[in-house]
């Protein structure tokens, strides 16, 4: 019972960035877990991405070939499940995300291992780990543990981790298993690509979100013609592309786009759920703005301001005219 | 001796001929005037009790003095005075000739239409001729020379620029109707006239319109045989003319002489203060969505509508652009009752929807402006009320209104805020409030949502409080034991929930200790509790604030040092005023404390409405389009030089404060509320010396706690580093205390031999339960009761729990969309059945009853007190162990749950059960079959879509639908569904994932610097940041 399993996440011939996130989680782990540090990457077409999985610390890099390059739950799942059972990991490390949720807790329910998701701490002391995951909004730090568990599967919470930044040189090793025995399991149909949208979070550098206070897609022309007198690209929080008042790609978040490039964001009543600070809390500069002075954003942002959002929008405009 | 000969010249062929005619006329009158009857029982009987014979004498009173014609428009209302009472003697003297020819005279031979009765009789008809003409000859100059505003079919509020086909018509009927009369007075007069040249009688000055008519004519030339063949032709026109209007009477507008005297003494005086119960609970529909199931005299109100225009001139939501005009609702209902004559067709136009148009009904503020100045006493906004039942019903209501039902059917307010907050704005008073649930009073304050939780609002009543401490009086709240009264959402259509709100808060004062009355500063909690909770349950009497402060003012409790000297208006809020009658009140108050008042234009009963009610606050008002309440403002604008805009409702102040920004009058004038007027005019200190003692106490208690707290973090700190001293000074102690025997540490458990991997996780076994047999295929969803935690809060000593207490429960975002998910794929194929599971305590029933009152079939509930601990993994075990007792062929959970989003649950349970999975499902396909396809959604907005044999588990993500309301009528009727509980002791945490090791506050990673001021003051700094980093 050694050593750490990452399960490496990609999407569109790409690693992201969970992936070394979770490396750079593991190599802290490294010293009090003991090694080898193993990546693991499904469905590695032309070995690039092994290859970008090479980071400092990694000692060796599984590049599994699977009968198709898109996400399969069940595939990963036995893939993850046939390494643990040969290496013994005392932890394996799977992203908190769309993809991870669809297969990491089968992972642990299927090894019996200890299990965590969401977790933004981990820790080891004397063979033993630890993670913290958040609670009701952020309010709680839930801090767990697993005695009794030779193996601990955790998912890690994104943009929380930091990745290495040099490259490893870590032996890459090719496996094709045999994945018939999943045949039939699902068939893969179409991927709809996300509805031509005008804008992209990730790439936008000035950011103004709206969240829950907005109250009505009535309310949405006021907001998005500010952001659009402010020069900003508009965002929103789930609740509101959720409603189907804008698009998904104005989503902001975990389960929307991450806001790489931005250095300005302006939240306008969103209260900052998690999944929403994973998002945009990396930002230079956020200012929020929400009644409510309690609300989470308020922990994340640089500026603060508990004024209405509506008179708000409208003193900008006035600012700005 | 003086009289006239009724049928001259008239031979027996046409005296058939005429009574033929004047059969028939009769004969259609009486057809028209029962197939309205037939019509109005087709329809329910009145849902609220009718005192008629009181009623009936109201309505005499109200015909006769035209009370109601003349408010607010009195030169026609002086006219139709003028049209009634000519029209009234012209049919007595019509009918007094009738009874003389047609049945005192055959009966007891003779007639006593002669002498000096017939002489008064004419003089008296022929002013009352000269009457009615002369108020026609108004009524038509109004209408097509002067063209008042109210009087134009045109829907301009709904955006349309030309008349409607149906609106053509209504002008031709009401021209018709006036020319009509004109020319049967007309032809009237020149019978009389072409009759006096024609017979000369000595007595024609007795008829002074008809002598004066003769003489004209005369004048002109007209000899008596040439005035007789008038007179013969004339006749028949004259005769057949009157007879087609008494045929056509039932037909036409000229209904509403008849069909006002019904509507009139039916008029229920209490209507929209206190609404109409909805039919039982076991009843099928709820609400009016058939034209039968409106009550025979709402029917009937619709018939005595004479299309005046009065409400359509009042209502703001017509005036703020809002597809609602009182006036054409009425007409579109009345048409709408006509053609259908009552009956409801299958196939045919929906009345909810087709007729009247969600949006419209929606529209409505509840107001009362128009059934306050309805002439005739038609009570649109109880019609409106009863059809957003059906809406509510239907769940066709907007998405803020839903979760605003949702908000306070969970938390009991309308703000979403932790129902423990609700005496939070007490805690900055110099002195403690009374708990009526601990200690009597004379008064109990019901203080209603805006007034606890709205910020401005809770400074009024902080102030209101202040002033009651002042003036000595006795009151005490209730605290978290009070609930939103219920006014808003009844009238919103929720009457479920209404109801439950009036048992919770019934309740709660049963319950309470003694007090003697209520008061409130609330005038929608005002009205429902002094006209609607004593249909429920006795209740104390209550009163406003204002009657309450006027009370003090006069009799010296609260003594004015510092006359005001203000200039100030007072907007008269619609519950308070038209409502309930209390227009004075706060006028005396204003009085009182030395204020000039300068009267609204629109005020007492004709008081322009915020907005605010009806449940219009919860529901966005349109962009662009002028609100009613900065319509308000600018009419206080134009009143020049006021210091205040005086209010006296928490909805007022929270509208009003907000227009007078957005419509400019920032500077004109200030707008307060009554208390604070008077706290100034007493010169009310914030603290009173009397208070002083206790205020200390309070401030003492609290830094006293402050001061332990940090004393004691300080105090352990000192400690160690003394011990660490002295270990370090004292090598032997240090080895000694190493030697001696631990103490016990506590074990969570003990270090079991470590496997290499524990192997599959295995269901749970759980009790046996009678499942029934599959008719269909049978979905499961997993479903959490689940706590959103409170802004403060306290972990329990043992670090590893917070008591229930410090959380509000709801039904778990994600699940409502699985259920929906569910019941969507139920409703397709038709004999499927859904059951809902949870793994959670008692009190998790509350979600379960929400769960099937959406359409769940049946629920399952597992627990034991051990699972409080259950993680992921423990609770996928007792998730699987149902499902296989139920032989799930399709299992649905939400992705997460919005408590502690492990987003593992579902997966982890279609491992244990080996079934095939997908996660973050936006939405599936499947008709019960062997495969079915999800669309799973991927970050950033690209979707998957594929194919997954069945039995499978899905977890949903939100988005995918929009999750139905359950009304509280629907949740109560759920209560015949079952519950299946489950004992989950032998479910152990033998095979958790993971154990709780401790619940920490985090520590606040940094705090931003909160930028101070107003809106343009934030605007000011955000736009100063933006520029310094955008480089300008």
């Amino acid at each position: 019972m050694a050593g750490i399993l990452i399960i490496a996440e990609h999407m569109d011939g790409a690693l992201r960035d969970i992936t070394g996130e979770m490396i750079g989680a593991a190599t802290a782990l490294k010293d009090p877990l003991g090694g080898p540090l193993v990546v693991a990457v499904i469905g590695d077409e032309d070995g690039s991405l092994a290859a970008t999985a090479n980071l400092e610390g990694v000692d060796e890099v599984i590049s599994i070939a699977a009968p198709h390059a898109h996400f399969d739950a069940a595939l990963y799942e036995e893939a993850a499940c046939a390494l643990a059972e040969e290496r013994t990991p005392s932890a394996i490390l799977i992203a908190h995300s769309a993809a991870g949720m669809a297969y990491g807790p089968a992972v642990a329910a299927r090894l019996g291992s200890g299990f965590a998701s969401d977790v933004f701490d981990v820790s080891a002391e004397s063979g033993e780990l630890n993670a913290t995951r958040g609670g009701y909004g952020g309010k709680v730090n839930i801090e767990l543990g697993f005695a009794g568990k030779g193996c601990v599967t955790l998912m890690l919470r994104g943009a929380t981790f930091k990745a290495p930044e040099a490259a490893g040189s870590a032996a890459i090793t090719p496996l094709s298993p045999d994945f018939s025995a999943l045949a039939g399991q699902s068939t893969h149909l179409e991927y709809q690509p996300a509805p031509p949208a005008d804008v992209d979070i990730a790439k936008a550098d000035f950011i103004i979100s709206v969240g829950r206070a907005v109250q009505d897609d009535k309310n949405i022309p006021t907001f998005s013609a500010l952001a659009d007198r402010l020069g900003a690209t508009f965002g929103c929080s789930r609740p509101v592309a959720d409603s189907g008042w804008l698009p998904k790609a104005h989503q902001v978040g975990q389960s929307g786009t991450i806001a790489s490039n931005c250095k300005l964001y302006i939240a306008l009543g969103i209260s900052g759920a998690v999944q929403h600070l994973a998002g945009m809390k990396h930002v230079e500069t956020i200012i929020a703005v929400n009644t409510d002075a309690n609300a989470p954003m308020f922990n994340v942002a640089h500026y603060g301001a508990t004024v209405d959002i509506f008179e708000l929008a409208e003193a900008l405009e006035k600012e700005f005219n | 001796m003086e009289t006239r000969e009724l049928f001259w010249d008239i031979g027996s062929l046409s005296y058939v001929l005429f009574y033929a005619v004047a059969w028939s006329a009769i004969a259609l009158f009486l057809i028209g005037f029962a197939r309205h009857f037939v019509k109005y029982f087709r329809a329910r009987k009145s849902p609220v009790p009718l005192h008629l014979r009181r009623g009936f004498a109201r309505m005499v009173m109200d015909i006769f003095s035209h009370r109601t014609v003349a408010r607010r428009d009195r030169p026609a209302g002086n006219a139709h005075r003028s049209i009634f009472y000519g029209f009234a003697i012209l049919f007595i003297g019509t009918s007094i000739v009738t009874v003389d020819y047609d049945i005192t005279g055959p009966i007891f031979g003779g007639s006593f239409w002669n002498g000096a009765f017939y002489l008064a009789f004419s003089l008296v008809v022929d002013v009352g001729g000269i009457g009615l003409l002369g108020g026609i000859l108004f009524m038509m100059w109004r209408r097509f020379r002067q063209r008042p505003a109210k009087l134009d079919y045109v829907r301009a509020y709904a955006g349309e620029e030309s008349l409607r086909p149906q609106a053509r018509r209504w002008i031709a009927e009401d021209s018709l109707f006036l020319w009509a009369l004109v020319l049967i007075i007309l032809t009237g007069y020149l019978q009389e006239g072409v009759r006096l040249v024609h017979e000369q009688p000595p007595w024609a000055g007795w008829s002074p319109v008809g002598w004066l008519l003769a003489e004209i004519f005369s004048g002109l030339g007209m000899d008596p045989d040439s005035a007789a063949a008038v007179r013969r032709a004339n006749w028949w026109i004259h005769g057949v003319m009157a007879l087609t209007f008494i045929a056509a009477l039932p037909w036409n507008k000229a209904k509403h002489m008849i069909a006002v005297m019904g509507s009139l003494a039916s008029r229920d005086v209490n209507a929209l203060s206190r609404l109409p119960r909805a039919a039982s609970e076991q009843d099928d529909e709820i609400g009016v969505s058939t034209i039968n199931q409106f009550a025979w005299k709402d029917l009937l109100n619709f018939d005595a509508c004479t299309k005046c225009g009065r409400c359509h001139e009042a209502c703001p939501a017509r005036l703020s652009g809002a597809p609602l005009s009182p006036r054409d609702l009425i007409l579109d209902l009345r048409s709408f009752a006509e053609r259908t004559q009552g009956k409801v067709k299958e196939g045919g136009p929906q009345l909810v929807g087709d007729v009247i148009p969600a949006e419209t009904l929606w529209s409505c503020r509840s107001c009362g402006a128009c059934l306050e100045i309805c002439p005739v006493g038609i009570e649109h906004p109880t019609m409106i009320v009863q059809m957003r039942r059906h809406l509510v019903e239907r769940d066709e209501m907007e998405k803020q209104l839903r979760d605003t039902f949702g908000m306070i059917g969970d938390r009991g307010n309308s703000f979403g805020e932790s129902a423990r907050q609700r005496g939070a704005w007490t805690e900055a008073l110099e002195f403690s409030v009374k708990d009526i649930r601990e200690e009597a009073a004379d008064n109990l304050w019901f203080v209603g949502d805006y007034a606890s939780f709205d910020p401005r609002n809770q400074t009024v009543s902080q102030t209101v409080a202040r002033l009651f401490q002042a003036a000595g009086l006795d009151f005490a709240i209730l605290r978290e034991s009070e609930h939103s009264a219920g006014n808003d959402v009844r009238r919103a259509g929720e009457e479920g929930l209404f109801e439950s709100l009036v048992e919770h808060n019934q309740e709660a004062m049963a319950t309470a200790q003694p007090f003697t009355r209520l008061v409130t500063t609330d005038p929608h909690s005002y009205n429902t509790i002094r006209n609607e909770y004593p249909d429920f349950a006795e209740t104390a009497p209550i009163k406003h604030y204002s009657s309450v402060l006027t009370a003090m003012l006069e009799d010296g409790r609260l003594k004015v040092t510092k006359p005001l000297k203000r200039r100030v208006t007072l907007h008269d809020p619609c519950h308070l005023g038209r409502l309930n009658g209390n227009y004075d009140e706060p006028r005396r108050v204003l009085e009182l404390i030395g204020c000039e008042l300068v009267e609204m234009p629109r005020n007492r009963d004709n008081s322009f409405c915020c907005g605010a009610g009806g449940g219009r606050i919860w529901m966005p008002d349109p962009p662009g389009k002028e609100k009613p309440a900065e319509n308000r403002m600018h009419e206080a604008a134009a009143l020049g030089n006021i210091d205040n805009f005086v209010v006296c409702c928490p909805k007022d102040m929270t509208m009003f404060e907000d227009a007078r920004k957005t419509s400019g009058h920032e500077s004109d004038f200030e707008v307060m509320d009554l208390a604070e007027l008077v706290a100034e005019a007493i010169e009310l200190k914030s603290i009173d010396l009397k208070q002083l003692p206790p205020l200390i106490d309070r401030i003492t208690k609290a830094a006293a706690k402050q001061v332990a707290d940090i004393a004691a973090e300080r105090i352990a700190d000192v400690v160690a580093e003394k011990v660490m001293q002295r270990l370090a000074d004292n090598p032997e102690l240090a080895r000694q205390l190493a030697a001696a025997p631990q103490a016990e540490a506590p074990q969570v458990a003990a270090p079991a031999p470590v496997a290499a991997l524990g192997g599959p996780v295995t269901a749970a076994e759980l009790p046996g339960y009678e499942i029934p047999p599959k008719e269909g295929p049978r979905i499961l969803v997993a479903v959490k009761h689940v706590g959103e935690l409170g802004d403060e809060f306290s972990i329990a000593d043992d670090g590893l729990s917070i008591t229930a207490e410090h959380f509000e429960f709801a039904l778990n975002e994600w699940d409502d969309a699985a259920l929906e998910q569910a019941l969507l794929l139920s409703e397709q194929i038709g004999s499927c059945e859904v059951v809902a599971v949870t793994i959670g305590p008692e009190e998790a029933e509350e979600t379960l009853r929400k769960v099937l009152a959406k359409g769940a079939h049946r629920a399952v509930r597992v627990w034991d007190d051990c699972l409080a601990m259950a993680d992921p993994v423990t609770v996928a075990r007792a998730l699987a162990a149902v499902a296989t007792a139920e032989e799930a062929d399709l299992i649905l959970a939400g992705v997460q749950s919005s408590d502690l989003a492990q987003g593992a649950t579902g997966t982890a349970t279609a491992r244990i059960l080996g079934l095939p999975h997908a996660a973050v499902v936006l939405e599936a396909e499947w008709n019960g079959g062997a495969t079915l396809t999800a669309t799973r959604e991927l970050e950033g907005g690209m979707r998957h879509r594929f194919e997954l044999p069945a039995p499978a588990l899905l977890t949903v993500q939100t988005g995918g639908n929009t999750p139905r309301y359950a009304t509280m009528r629907m949740i109560k009727q759920a209560k015949k569904k079952t519950i299946d509980v489950l004992d989950g002791a032998s479910v152990g945490l033998e095979q958790a994932g993971a154990q709780l090791r401790a619940l920490t506050v985090p520590v606040k990673s940094g705090q931003a610097e909160m930028l101070q001021g107003d809106a343009a003051e934030v605007a000011k700094a955000i736009a100063d940041i933006i520029r310094k980093k955008r480089g300008d």
